[in-house]
């Protein structure tokens, strides 16, 4: 783990902070580690550990009710246990939350678990209405992610960030 | 204990201090007792009412009350384990009892069979926790949560109404955005 680049989690984090997102609540994946604990080494933010996806999202939105902007970091998997608390919160209520999630089902996945969801994750947010963009290399990284977070504060609306394996390298566990 | 008074009652205590409100008759009945910007009306996302009123607590040094529900709560138990994880000093989180899914015919809930939500509180490292039963325990109960340091875990009795109150003429992104103003945001 500690011989792996790191750059793209680090881009990711100095994103975060440049847009004043101090709180992030997450539920844990092997390749978010990455940025995450980044994250918790920085007294900037206050990192949540939720006990699932939709939690993270009722947190996020209660730090945006009171001013502070809060980011959810989850797995594609646990991006299916919280699209009701999207669809009934976030969406008619504005809350702009930045998900970053990791793209499980995808190239290199072994388990066959991961599949459907990791391809119904992105047609899902379509059919939410709800902007998402795929993060594959680090090439405008920095650019692509800081966009990303003033478009989903613009919009008053969730936002999603797709992590692949393209662009972290780690293995998909 | 009937939630309607109570809820008055409730407001009367807190001042201007944030309230977060579980969908339904708690958000409707909130409204009735003394519609307020920093009312948090929830209209969906049942089971979040108390992580949302976690991430306010986490993000402002005002106390921040939840008024949640058991079947709600019953949904989103992880959400009391992580309380406990980040026990936030300024959370107060009241969950109305009625041992019933009071809108779907009133079945009734695990707390009608023995499940103690207080009794979870505390498992989860939530120490300040109290069971109320009428309006003057509630009322006691809450006193002492507004002056010392939390999190605290009500959980308050009640039956439930055989009628509804008329649903409240809101509009979440407009609670979003009242609420949030009164933050500068």
């Amino acid at each position: 783990m500690t011989t792996q680049n790191n750059a793209w989690a680090e881009t990711i984090a100095a994103a975060l902070k440049d847009a004043g997102v101090s709180l992030i609540a997450y539920v844990p994946d092997v390749s978010i580690h990455r940025v995450t604990e980044l994250l918790e080494r920085d007294d900037f933010f206050h990192v949540v550990a939720a006990t699932r996806e939709e939690e993270a999202i009722g947190v996020a939105a209660g730090a945006y009710a009171v001013g502070r902007n809060a980011a959810v970091f989850m797995q594609s998997s646990g991006f299916g246990n919280c699209v009701n608390a999207l669809a009934s919160l976030c969406l008619p209520a504005r809350i702009p939350v930045p998900m970053f999630i990791n793209m499980r089902g995808e190239v290199g996945e072994f388990n066959i678990a991961q599949v459907a969801m990791g391809r119904a994750t992105r047609p899902a947010l379509d059919t939410l209405g709800i902007q998402h963009y795929t993060l594959e290399s680090e090439d405008r990284l920095g650019l692509r992610v800081a966009g990303a977070l003033k478009l989903c504060y613009a919009s008053r609306q969730p936002l999603a960030l797709c992590l692949t394996p393209l662009l972290h390298g780690g293995k998909l566990a | 204990m009937h939630r309607f008074p109570a809820t008055k009652r409730i407001l009367e205590m807190v001042g201007d201090l944030p309230i977060v409100a579980n969908l339904g008759p708690t958000s409707d009945e909130l409204w009735h007792a003394g519609h307020r910007d920093r009312n948090f009306y929830t209209y969906g996302s049942m089971g979040l009412c108390s992580s949302i009123a976690l991430g306010m607590a986490l993000s402002t040094s005002d106390k921040v009350i939840s008024l949640d529900g058991d079947g709600s709560l019953l949904m989103n138990l992880g959400t009391i384990a992580t309380i406990g994880r980040e026990s936030p000093a300024n959370l107060i989180v009241i969950a109305w009892d009625n041992e019933q899914w009071g809108q779907t015919g009133g079945q009734a809930t695990h707390t009608a069979f023995g499940t103690d939500l207080a009794s979870v509180a505390q498992s989860c490292g939530i120490r300040k926790t109290a069971t109320v039963h009428d309006e003057e325990e509630l009322e006691s109960a809450l006193a002492q949560a507004l002056e010392e340091d939390g999190p605290w875990f009500i959980t308050a009795k009640i039956v439930e109404e055989p009628e509804s109150m008329p649903v409240a003429p809101n509009e979440p992104e407009m609670t979003t955005y009242r609420f949030r103003g009164t933050y500068g945001g």
